[in-house]
């Protein structure tokens, strides 16, 4: 039923009616003519509404003819039609045609370049190596050569381990991994001495090569040589240089002081917000204002409202200006509950500054309450390797 | 004579086992429901209206009675109503 009616739509057809006395007679005419006669419709005594092909309406005018009734064309429908009517139109289908190949070309450039995963080389700077192949935003994307644009930028950064470009619809993404860099390494030949990175007691000094300079207690300071790479015989001047290699363990200690108020005072949003619009013309704004900020004590916070979701640079902006109107309250806290916080929050702050390798020997904390602070002091000494090498010069 | 004839095409037909509207020119009405009915080997329409049929056919008149009767196709072999069927009756 639907494939004859989009069959007949494709071919075209008209809605006649025909006014006459002897209808039956047109019909079997019709029908004996081999004109196909579809929807007939009995409107009144004297007329009858029908269906009938384009091919089909001009054979009807013999039958007419010989009849003698009226034909009158009440509606043309069907693909054939349509495109007639488009010729009168010109300047519509071409409308048309403009609007898809616009989307269409709109949709095969690159308008967002995103870089993910980058830590150590910034954004701006694999961009810019990109424009220089002349891959910026704005370019048809079926020019962009992935295989080509992988291998360069691997070549270029030595640090990306992995590395992707895709693209997805009209944003590219290129997905790096960076390998961790591995220490800079002094060439094991190359006379070096060891010295000391921090301050610290020293615990134990391992030299592999080299001669040690300092002993166990010493109180070494940043910079000073810990294991010498100079090597001297007591009976000769003939010094020798030597690559110095060893462990050199201290003592050192990391502190961290945490202060809390006991009694503070906290600014408690009540969930009123005002708004203001602004509209922002290039440099100059009109701000929409309506009375004055009904608010005694609030927060501002400036809201850019993006029309598309896109990451362009549009002249023209809404910014939304929100005055949230808040409160203040003043809250007594407990001391004690503020020792045990302000502990944790020391020993996290010292826990990230805390070399991995670190052995922790002690740990001292320290409350002391001054103008209405609770003050905590932790100081946490740990044994590592202080230890670093250093070419001589 | 006629008849004659007639009772052999009918025999022939039956031992066969052929399709009788073919062999004796019989009109063949299929009605599905009481929605639609399709007249095959009609002999012209005599009348229509919204509310009566008639077609002409070997046997006799066949007049369709219903409302809101509309003629979905018009062939020379074929006609296909569509409405709401009442009464189907052939006079000869």
């Amino acid at each position: 039923m639907g494939t004859i009616k989009a069959w007949n739509f494709l071919r075209g057809y008209v809605i006649i009616r025909i006014e006459g006395l002897t209808l039956e007679r047109f019909l079997n005419l019709a029908a004996s003519n081999d004109i196909y006669l579809w929807d007939i419709n009995r409107v009144d005594y004297t007329t009858l509404e029908m269906k009938v092909s384009i091919k089909g309406f001009r054979q009807l005018k013999e039958v007419v003819k010989k009849v003698g009734c009226r034909v009158e064309l009440i509606e043309k429908k069907g693909f054939p039609f349509f495109i007639y009517e488009l010729k009168q139109r010109k300047m519509l289908g071409l409308g048309f045609i403009v609007f898809f190949a616009l989307i269409f070309y709109l949709s095969s450039l690159i308008w967002h370049i995103e870089v993910i995963g980058n830590e150590t080389v910034a954004t701006d700077e694999i961009l810019e190596t990109l424009e220089k192949e002349n891959i910026k935003k704005g370019i048809i994307k079926y020019r962009v050569d992935k295989d080509y644009l992988e291998n360069l930028l691997l070549k270029k950064y030595d640090i990306f381990s992995y590395l992707s470009v895709n693209i997805e619809g009209t944003k590219l993404t290129i997905e790096v991994k960076e390998r961790d860099i591995p220490p800079e390494l002094i060439d094991k030949d190359t006379p070096c001495n060891i010295v000391a990175n921090k301050k610290g007691v020293i615990e134990k000094v391992i030299a592999r090569n080299g001669r040690v300079a300092v002993k166990k207690g010493d109180v070494v300071q940043k910079g000073q040589v810990l294991i010498t790479g100079i090597i001297s015989d007591e009976y000769s001047d003939i010094q020798m240089y030597v690559h110095a290699e060893g462990e050199v363990l201290a003592r050192t200690s990391y502190s961290y002081k945490v202060e809390e108020p006991i009694v503070k005072t906290v600014k408690v949003e009540t969930g009123e917000v005002y708004k203001r619009y602004q509209l922002q013309i290039g440099e100059k704004g009109i701000q929409f204002i309506q009375g004055d900020i009904p608010f005694k004590d609030y927060v501002e916070n400036v809201r850019e409202i993006k029309i598309f979701n896109l990451d362009l640079k549009l002249p023209i902006k809404i910014l939304v200006h929100e005055y949230k109107e808040v409160q203040s309250k003043k809250i007594e806290q407990d001391v004690e509950f503020i020792k045990k916080s302000n502990h944790i929050k020391a020993v996290e702050e010292l826990n990230k500054q805390l070399p991995p390798s670190a052995k922790i020997e002690s740990k001292d904390v320290n409350h002391y309450i001054k103008d209405n602070m609770v003050v905590t002091y932790v100081v946490i000494e740990v044994i590592e390797d202080i230890g670093e090498k250093q070419l001589l010069n | 004579m006629d008849n004659k004839v007639s009772n052999l095409k009918y025999n022939i037909s039956e031992a066969l086992e052929l399709p009788k509207d073919l062999v004796l020119d019989l009109p063949k009405i299929v009605m599905i429901g009481n929605i639609q009915i399709n007249i095959s080997n009609h002999k012209g329409i005599i009348e229509y209206t919204k509310e009566v049929l008639r077609v002409n056919s070997t046997i006799g008149i066949i007049k369709i009675s219903g409302t809101n009767m509309e003629l979905k196709t018009i062939l020379s072999e074929e006609i296909i109503v569509k409405g709401n069927i009442e009464k189907v009756e052939i006079i000869s």
